[in-house]
């Protein structure tokens, strides 16, 4: 009895009919039912909506007999007024730099941190850088906007205060400040969540190397460059290929508050774009022919980055 | 979270040379800018809602000047600002807590290998995270449906998850198969070992998941908007709180200038809202940071 079944886990039964099995597992599929119905209702039917971008769809309309346009939404995305442009270019600008940069400042901060050596305020330090990733945009919009704005922000009243600057510098709407800006509220609020990873591949790396690196009379500079440095590597590039599949799509709700009338140059990333000629313009039809392009570019990605860890690794994503 | 074994504190004292010395102070210097920039705009924000406006002047602050509490006196007056924190937590409870059981019941069938269709379904389920239908196609569903403006809307759509699902699953697989094979040979059903056994070994990757999901769902704001912005009895703290960030004038302000306060300025009712909406996340953030090591990890490093 006990040996039958414990057969039964490792090697499939092929003797028994497919009836039988099915009865025998029926529980099974029970068990998935819930989730492959939400994943099929939420995540494979609306792709029938991509129909909406070969038509020209109003509300209230049904969707299947709405006039052909073929692809002229896709073709006035393009050509129209440079919008595919600037709107790609910041997408993978912005996702590109907070990635590339968010990642080597975590690296570098979870190098510096493991070389504290006070337990305690190393256990404080990381407590504390961690914690806003929790907080919601809202609130990270509200800080940075107590903090850089013209008149009001703290940063800007010291600045004038102390005679750096004639008058405020407009950090949020200047598209100037852009990039940088929205570079530095990524790093901050993710710079203690990314550095957990390193943190764990510091703690793998073997302490038997940097032992015998002190023997032989290596300085603490000399060990950070000659074994962390290098045992890390890895790790940062893996980390930077499997995030790359991630660079067209940006955080709604971050953008939404960060990107303003006055800076949407240079902080109008794609989710904004559709969100703005969706459901403000109302422009459906458009703004579905804009998110099959962010779609198909994302699946493209994956399949590059999938592609390129199968050759690193061995295995893949997916 | 994490000790890397103290090799530095094995060796500190010896040989300390200046070299040494000034790396250790380049280090502190460098944690202490990562901690006030972490750390210092949350306690602005306390102390500039706790401040009497009048009093205040430009630049830093480093504790409240003339203390009370007259803008969160104002804001609880605003009776809707109650409702908001009762739809806050309970989509923050009730909607993690369903797609917990979701999830960790395709989990348990997931990780056993010898059924049929076991690969495709897998496939199906994961490779919802690799692609979206965009905004307006799943806005139109949501209308199709009649999601829009209820509350199921914060439930039903984030039921299921293919990350959640790959954690607990891998977590799962990590038991040892015994368990479950002892339970089975007992006369056990699927769901009562589901249930009785291998549910409650997973609580670690459970909690850190329970835990990431209600933060999740009581910061986002952007369903609130999208569907569910005309009806206000269904409003959340967090979407109330970016409408009051936006506007300039809104039910608090007015008030405010109905009870002549002048204590308190619309930038400290903003302030004060902030930390209404983050107090929560400040009481469960102990405990998220423990589960996060020991739950989600695991279960990432290894898948």
């Amino acid at each position: 009895m006990r040996k039958s079944l414990a057969m039964e886990r490792t090697v499939t039964p092929m003797k028994k009919s497919f009836f039988i099995r099915l009865r025998q597992q029926y529980q099974i599929y029970l068990m998935l039912l819930p989730a492959m119905i939400v994943a099929a209702v939420f995540s494979y039917v609306p792709l029938s909506g991509w129909i909406m971008a070969f038509t020209d769809y109003q509300l209230g309309q049904n969707m299947f007999q709405s006039k052909w346009t073929g692809f002229t939404q896709f073709s006035s995305f393009f050509s129209g007024a440079n919008d595919a442009l600037y709107t790609v270019r910041n997408t993978i600008v912005i996702n590109l730099l907070s990635l590339f940069i968010g990642l080597f400042v975590a690296c570098a901060f979870a190098i510096l941190l493991n070389e504290v050596r006070l337990r305690c305020f190393k256990k404080f330090v990381q407590t504390t850088s961690f914690f806003p990733y929790f907080v919601s945009w809202v609130i990270a919009y509200m800080i940075f906007n107590s903090f850089f704005a013209v008149k009001s922000g703290v940063v800007n009243q010291l600045l004038v205060g102390g005679g750096i600057i004639g008058s405020g510098i407009n950090f949020l709407g200047d598209p100037k400040y852009s990039w940088g800006m929205i570079l530095f509220v990524n790093i901050w609020k993710s710079l203690g969540y990314n550095s957990v990873i390193f943190l764990a591949a510091l703690a793998g790396i073997d302490q038997e190397q940097y032992e015998a690196a002190e023997i032989d009379g290596a300085s603490r500079f000399q060990r950070i460059n000659h074994i962390t440095i290098p045992e890390l590597t890895p790790t940062l590039v893996v980390l930077l290929i499997m995030n790359s599949g991630w660079i067209f799509a940006s955080n709604l709700e971050e953008f939404y508050l960060f990107c303003n009338d006055s800076n949407y140059s240079k902080m109008e990333v794609l989710d904004i774009y559709i969100y703005n000629y969706g459901l403000k313009y109302l422009n459906f039809s458009y703004a579905t022919a804009v998110g099959i392009v962010k779609t198909i570019a994302s699946i493209g990605m994956f399949w590059i980055v999938n592609a390129t860890a199968k050759k690193l690794k061995g295995s893949g994503i997916v | 979270m994490y000790d890397s074994g103290g090799f530095t504190g094995m060796m500190c004292k010896k040989n300390s040379t200046v070299g040494d010395i000034l790396f250790d102070i380049v280090v502190t210097f460098v944690m202490a800018v990562v901690v006030i920039i972490s750390l210092y705009p949350f306690l602005y924000i306390i102390f500039y809602s706790f401040s009497n406006s009048a009093l205040l002047g430009t630049g830093l602050l480093l504790y409240p000047k003339g203390f009370n509490v007259d803008a969160y006196k104002v804001l609880i007056s605003d009776e809707k600002i109650p409702h908001a924190l009762f739809i806050s937590v309970a989509r923050s409870i009730i909607s993690p807590a369903c797609s917990l059981m979701v999830n960790s019941l395709a989990a348990f069938a997931l990780s056993h290998h010898h059924f049929m269709g076991r690969s495709f379904i897998l496939r199906f389920l994961t490779i919802t995270m690799y692609f979206s239908s965009g905004l307006i196609p799943y806005y139109i569903l949501m209308m199709k449906l009649h999601l829009t403006n209820t509350f199921l809307v914060y439930v039903v759509p984030s039921l299921f998850s293919a990350f959640d699902l790959i954690l607990i699953k891998t977590y799962m697989e990590s038991l040892p198969a015994a368990l479950e094979e002892s339970a089975m040979i007992d006369g056990a059903s699927y769901f009562k070992t589901f249930f009785r056994i291998i549910l409650p070994l997973c609580k670690p990757v459970l909690a850190a998941l329970l835990l990431f999901n209600c933060v999740g769902q009581w910061n986002s704001y952007s369903d609130t908007m999208i569907y569910n912005a005309t009806r206000t009895d269904l409003h959340t703290l967090s979407y109330v709180l970016m409408n009051f960030i936006q506007t300039s004038t809104s039910t608090a302000e007015a008030a405010r200038q109905q009870a002549g306060l002048m204590t308190v300025n619309t930038t400290s009712l903003k302030m004060a809202m902030t930390v209404i909406t983050v107090i929560p996340i400040m009481c469960v953030y102990p405990f998220l940071q423990k589960y996060f090591a020991k739950g989600l990890l695991i279960g990432s490093v290894k898948g």
